[in-house]
């Protein structure tokens, strides 16, 4: 009785076992079908080989992940009025050139995008100059194609720190010389906009970066007064304030931003 | 929805250039002017295909990474700049799911071409990825573009299981246009049958779009000018 009972409670086990049992039989007859030559003798199909494995196959496809710390810039591709508004009849603001001081293709960052009446895209960008921070609208075929960077370089201008970011995470962190009293660094979010090197002279250290900053107090430069990013021959007066207005690094720490910080990096000095 | 002409919808005339490289410049002239529907671009693609040479799977494979590396970057594109956000919802779903798809495609022929594997080139879509209607236009053109493509190279391969894998993309890039046809309520099998083009014709065709571009040129040995 006692044994009934206890077979009596393993039968829903049994059954399961028995029906997956069945099930397995049936799939291994299916998946058998078309390779056997005995089962489908006398049709023709027996010949018939398997499908040829592909000899790669994608993996899953995945969906774009947040766009919130990209930055978006573009060469200047012709020379174009930048306006006030995306319109053709907007006042005009300045005149972008498609070359930078040191010859290489202009970059802005560009921060929004509308069409005008008539249908055609205008990209507002940011303009390299004076008040900085100005911006204007361009027509999109000005520029070229859309580059992006998942970085920026953060200027503490109190604290006299450089921090650069990929993706709000901390990459490298140096101490930086900044402007003295009379030719301050001035504040903002600027660009990188080329990368200099081999040039002669040890004043920039081996590796410089051009920015879109420009010295309220430096107009009379030449170039204008651009700001940039560079190494030294004085790194004894890193950090502090000791310059007209660039950001000056050690030059081991001027190289390692090298090869962490792409063109187009947002530069935000506060 | 209203017929547009070619030249309408895509402003930079790289789509006009490419049918005109692949089925000559009478066919094109007659697309400007005509409504485009999806039995007249793929008719247009459709042209009779030339003879190719002898050329090796790796030739194969690194213009379809190049290829299919154009396409990721454009949907990629119009995601970032929020043009695919900014779609009603059954294109915008269409859109994220060949992006996704596309970058797959990318991932894989990267890897089994390993060190082989070409450089990645510098793309400017102009104002392709601007506009919705631009960018779908774009989108099934490029697909309808990839489908002639791979079938055309697909019997130059010679290493079957490689073959077996691009009827696999192949399959696929086909189901992306006729959606696409679809959404634009255009015939999604427009023909009973495919052509496909020889790679010397996409390679131009790619090429006269004016999508691949130099990098810019961002370095320089010239001494700084800035404020120091």
């Amino acid at each position: 009785m006692t044994r009934l009972r206890a077979a009596t409670r393993r039968w829903p086990a049994v059954a399961v076992a028995l029906a997956a049992a069945c099930a397995a039989i049936l799939v291994a007859g299916l998946a058998g079908r078309s390779p056997s030559p005995h089962r489908a003798a006398g049709t023709g199909l027996s010949a018939l080989p398997a499908p040829r494995a592909p000899a790669f196959t994608p993996g899953r496809p995945t969906r774009l992940g947040s766009t919130r710390e990209l930055t978006r810039w573009a060469p200047v591709r012709a020379p174009v009025v930048a306006r006030g508004a995306p319109d053709p009849g907007a006042p005009a603001l300045a005149t972008l050139s498609t070359r930078t001081p040191e010859g290489t293709d202009n970059a802005v960052e560009v921060l929004d995008r509308r069409t005008d009446g008539a249908g055609r895209p205008w990209l507002r960008v940011a303009l390299p100059l004076l008040p900085n921070g100005t911006t204007g609208w361009v027509p999109r075929g000005a520029l070229g194609g859309y580059q992006t960077v998942d970085t920026r370089l953060v200027i503490d201008l109190r604290t006299l720190r450089a921090t650069l970011l990929r993706r709000g995470r901390v990459v490298l962190r140096a101490p930086v010389g900044v402007g003295r009293a009379g030719w301050p660094t001035p504040r903002g979010t600027f660009l990188v906009r080329n990368r200099l090197t081999r040039y002669r002279g040890a004043t920039y250290g081996p590796v410089a970066f051009g920015t879109s900053a420009r010295s309220p107090r430096a107009t009379d430069w030449p170039a204008g007064g651009f700001v940039g990013i560079h190494g030294t021959d004085r790194p004894d007066l890193v950090p502090g304030r000791i310059s007209h207005g660039c950001i000056r690094l050690r030059n081991a720490d001027i190289l390692a931003l090298d090869r962490r910080m792409p063109i187009g990096t947002p530069v935000i000095i506060r | 929805m209203t017929d547009l002409t070619l030249g309408a919808l895509d402003r930079d005339e790289a789509l006009t250039q490419v049918v005109d490289e692949l089925c000559g410049s009478t066919r094109a002239q007659l697309l400007r002017g005509a409504a485009v529907g999806g039995a007249a671009m793929l008719a247009a693609l459709a042209a009779p295909s030339v003879a190719e040479g002898r050329v090796s799977d790796v030739r194969i494979l690194n213009f379809a990474l190049r290829f299919e590396r154009l396409q990721a970057a454009f949907y990629t594109q119009g995601d970032e700049i929020g043009t695919v956000g900014r779609m009603p919802e059954p294109r915008r779903e269409w859109a994220e799911v060949l992006g996704a798809h596309e970058r797959a495609h990318v991932r894989i022929l990267k890897r089994v071409l390993g060190p082989k594997a070409g450089p990645r080139p510098a793309f400017d879509f102009g104002a392709a990825t601007e506009t919705d209607l631009a960018f779908t236009r774009t989108v099934v053109a490029m697909e309808d573009l990839t489908v002639a493509f791979l079938t055309g190279v697909s019997p130059l391969l010679r290493d079957r299981a490689v073959t077996a894998a691009i009827f696999g993309l192949l399959t696929v890039e086909a189901r992306h246009a006729a959606w696409g046809r679809h959404l634009l309520r255009r015939a999604p099998t427009p023909r009973p049958f495919d052509d496909g083009r020889t790679l010397a014709s996409v390679q131009r065709a790619v090429a006269r779009t004016g999508f691949i571009v130099d990098r810019p040129r961002t370095s320089s040995r010239r001494s700084p000018r800035f404020t120091g």
